[in-house]
């Protein structure tokens, strides 16, 4: 493109002495011309967060979060995002089982109380479906507020396909969790063990008998497998994908948790309970952290996010960490976590504004601190440091779980996901109590929510991955 | 009233609608705290409405026929049923005795303290009593399994299986809840006349013949007062039983009150769980009715 100014004419140059004095005409076509090379050159003017803040400066932009390491860490570093944009922002705690119910009140009752919207990754459809919140590509062509460096695709796939709607991008990935196997190096070692199970066979048949010992306290494993989504995603949906277990075949509209590989999958998770401390069925996060923490369990799979807990512990200097077992049909890890989203409710300057602090807050510079201060996120960058892998062993079996070992609709993204899930966590819970035996337990959960689906038309907000 | 032949002088509107003023302000919040909600329920209760997916529709009788079809509302009412049961003549049992050991007590410090330590359970928030339950009864990381085995007692799961974790919902609900009914029941046995008791002692050294001919009708009211409310209380009771263990194991300790909050705030079919609230009212308020029409059936 030939550059105006080449253009630029002195014709109409006078000169005095040896000065050369322009015309009115030559500035004015100089600084037209100057005007269109700094409009054409976009690199000349670097884009700065101070600035895209600017017309925000002064307004609260509120923000949902959990009472989790995460969102602590994210409360601690917000001083310098309120410093640098005079954008002040106000987190809401809540605990997770509160937050969907408010969030889905603010929306309904129209009360613009959140600007942030925090959604887990079996919520977005429900968001989306209702235009309650504002797809990311909205913010993606204003300019005027886009980081250059947002690199979308140092997010993992896994996580971006999460958050994928209809073939929309929604959300902004934070809080990203995969399920990880966390162990006692020294329990194994003492028991002749030179490393953790492969497989989740190897577990049941080797290592479970060697490391019962009820009259030591000494169990060799413990399943998290409280009522609630503790139960669905923890307790339930872990034994189904490995042994190629599937919920439902959406083209077809039918519950398939009644197929020989779901009934196979949730018959062994049957026989490890016999390896498990007793009240079990009553444990949730909090407890199976502590059973493995105070060394009474020998092994637990649990959420990468409980990793600073446990280092933390007392067999911080025993603990080790890998990726979760595999089944006959692969490993299909224990997939959750969260991401931040624009609400639709909110004026247009508002959500300008809360756009600009979960860019912010997401962003690849953010990571590194982020992680340092007991958050886990999914950018490829920060995640695969090898400064920060030394630093925090969790790291590089996170990294390959999503890379290798995690599905998105690992829990199916549909819009009545939340109760889909309390049915799941009552048949879950009766068969692992033995009120039911599997097969009948399965098939009376497959009636279920086969009924459920129909009657209320959820097999149309089914979202595919990737399609 | 006026003698014959002497008009009746009619007192002025705003004299005849003094009392109204007292307890008019009061009224009105609570009709307003009370009474909007009600109709909200009542009116959602005949529409088809889940949140987030279409406005509402009205719908006759479909969900009180979905509720009243559910398995899961049935078994839900009807573990409702047994909780209160089980509970209730636990709670009047205990409340009666601690309240004739107070009115028995000739110590008034003795007799403050307890009526003090009695407020405690009331007054501890519900959930965190469950949360409590929940730490203790643990059955590994528990304080009450650890302190079995100091004495050599084997740890009890009382809380991963069916029978123990609704026996915990129940012997949390009467450790809760009996102080209010030895309170309510201590109150009415402070109203008994002290001649009357000086009386019957002359009369009679037996204990029974005592409780049955004296203090018994005097009890009588506080008995209705304290059947009602915990009749009431019973049946909604939602907080301590999710805090332990969101009504599992399955489906063990859902009450109604909790199944109502799942369709409500997990499935946001606020149809279907208007529906089953308005029966769930029908169900108190009968219920209520029959303690009282019981206890004074011989009035009628």
């Amino acid at each position: 493109m030939r550059l105006p100014m080449l253009s630029l004419s002195v014709d109409q140059a006078t000169v005095e002495g040896n000065v050369m004095k322009p015309s009115v005409k030559s500035i004015l076509l100089g600084s037209a011309c100057a005007a269109a090379v700094l409009g054409f050159a976009p690199s000349a003017r670097a884009w700065t967060l101070q600035q895209a803040a600017a017309p925000f400066k002064g307004e609260t932009v509120t923000v949902v979060g959990l009472d989790r390491p995460s969102y602590k860490a994210a409360q601690k570093l917000t001083p310098e995002f309120e410093k640098e944009t005079g954008i002040h922002v106000k987190w809401v705690i809540y605990p997770y089982g509160n937050t969907l119910k408010a969030e889905t009140l603010n929306f309904v009752s129209h009360s613009g109380q959140f600007d942030a919207i925090l959604s887990d990754v079996v919520w977005p459809v429900d968001f989306a479906k209702a235009n309650w919140v504002t797809p990311v590509k909205d913010f993606m062509d204003d300019k005027a507020i886009l980081d250059p460096n947002i690199d979308l695709k140092d997010f993992f796939k896994v996580w971006r396909q999460g958050f994928t709607i209809k073939g929309q991008l929604v959300g902004l990935p934070f809080d990203s969790y995969s399920g990880l196997l966390y162990y006692n190096k020294k329990i194994l070692k003492d028991h002749g063990f030179s490393g953790p199970p492969k497989t989740w066979n190897e577990l049941l048949t080797k290592y479970a008998p060697k490391l019962y010992d009820p009259s030591k306290h000494l169990y060799p494993y413990v399943l998290q497998s409280a009522r609630g989504e503790t139960q669905t995603a923890d307790g339930f949906t872990r034994f189904l994908w490995p042994w190629g277990g599937r919920y439902f075949n959406a083209a077809q509209k039918k519950i398939t948790l009644d197929s020989p590989d779901a009934i196979k999958g949730e018959e062994f998770r049957q026989k490890l309970t016999k390896y498990m401390p007793p009240g079990f069925l009553a444990d949730n996060h909090p407890q199976v952290v502590q059973l493995l923490a105070q060394g009474q369990v020998a092994m637990i799979t649990e959420w990468s996010a409980f990793y600073p807990t446990l280092a933390a512990s007392r067999i911080g200097p025993d603990l080790g960490v890998t990726v979760e077992p595999k089944g006959p049909k692969g490993r299909f890890a224990a997939f959750g976590g969260f991401a931040y989203m624009v609400s639709a409710q909110v004026p247009k300057k508002m959500q300008d504004a809360t756009w600009l602090f979960i860019q912010w807050l997401t962003s690849k510079s953010m990571a590194k601190p982020l992680i340092e201060n007991g958050a886990v996120v999914a950018r490829i960058s920060a995640d695969t440091n090898p400064a920060l892998q030394a630093k925090f062993p969790y790291l590089k079996p996170m990294v390959e779980t999503w890379e290798h070992g995690s599905v998105s609709d690992w829990r199916p993204q549909i819009a009545c996901y939340p109760y889909f899930s309390e049915i799941v966590s009552d048949f879950g819970s009766k068969v692992e109590a033995g009120d039911y035996t599997v097969p009948v337990g399965m098939k009376k959960l497959s009636a279920k929510l086969q009924s459920y689906m129909n009657s209320t038309d959820c097999w149309s907000s089914v979202n595919i991955p990737g399609k | 009233m006026t003698e014959p032949g002497v008009p009746e002088v009619k007192e002025p509107l705003l004299r005849r609608m003094e009392p109204w003023f007292f307890v008019g302000p009061s009224l009105i919040l609570l009709l307003s705290v009370g009474l909007f909600p009600t109709a909200f329920v009542l009116y959602f209760s005949f529409h088809n409405w889940i949140m987030g997916m279409g406005p509402a529709v009205f719908d006759g009788f479909s969900n009180y026929a979905d509720a009243l079809s559910s398995s899961g509302f049935i078994n839900a009412i009807l573990r409702t049923f047994l909780f209160l049961i089980l509970t209730l003549p636990v709670e009047l049992f205990l409340g009666i005795s601690i309240a004739l050991a107070l009115d028995q007590t000739r110590n008034a410090w003795m007799r403050r303290l307890v009526q003090i330590l009695l407020v405690v359970p009331i007054a501890t928030t519900p959930s965190v009593v469950g949360m409590l339950v929940q730490l203790m009864f643990n059955s590994q990381l528990g304080v009450v399994n650890y302190g079995l085995h100091r004495i050599g007692i084997s740890p009890i799961d009382w809380l991963g299986n069916a029978r123990g974790a609704m026996g915990m919902v129940i012997i949390t609900q009467i450790w809760e809840w009996t102080p209010f009914v030895a309170l309510v029941l201590s109150a009415s046995l402070a109203t008994v006349p002290q001649d009357i008791e000086e009386a019957i002692t002359l009369e009679t050294e037996g204990f029974w013949a005592r409780f049955r001919y004296i203090k018994l009708p005097y009890l009588r009211p506080g008995i209705a007062a304290s059947l009602v409310f915990q009749t009431i209380f019973t049946i909604k009771t939602f907080d301590m039983i999710y805090s332990i263990e969101k009504g599992g194991p399955g489906n063990a300790t859902e009450m109604i009150a909790l199944k109502i909050e799942r369709i409500a705030f997990s499935g946001f079919n606020v149809g279907l769980a208007s529906a089953e609230s308005v029966l769930t009212l029908i169900v108190t308020i009968v219920l209520a009715q029959s303690v009282v029409a019981f206890l004074y059936k011989d009035e009628v």
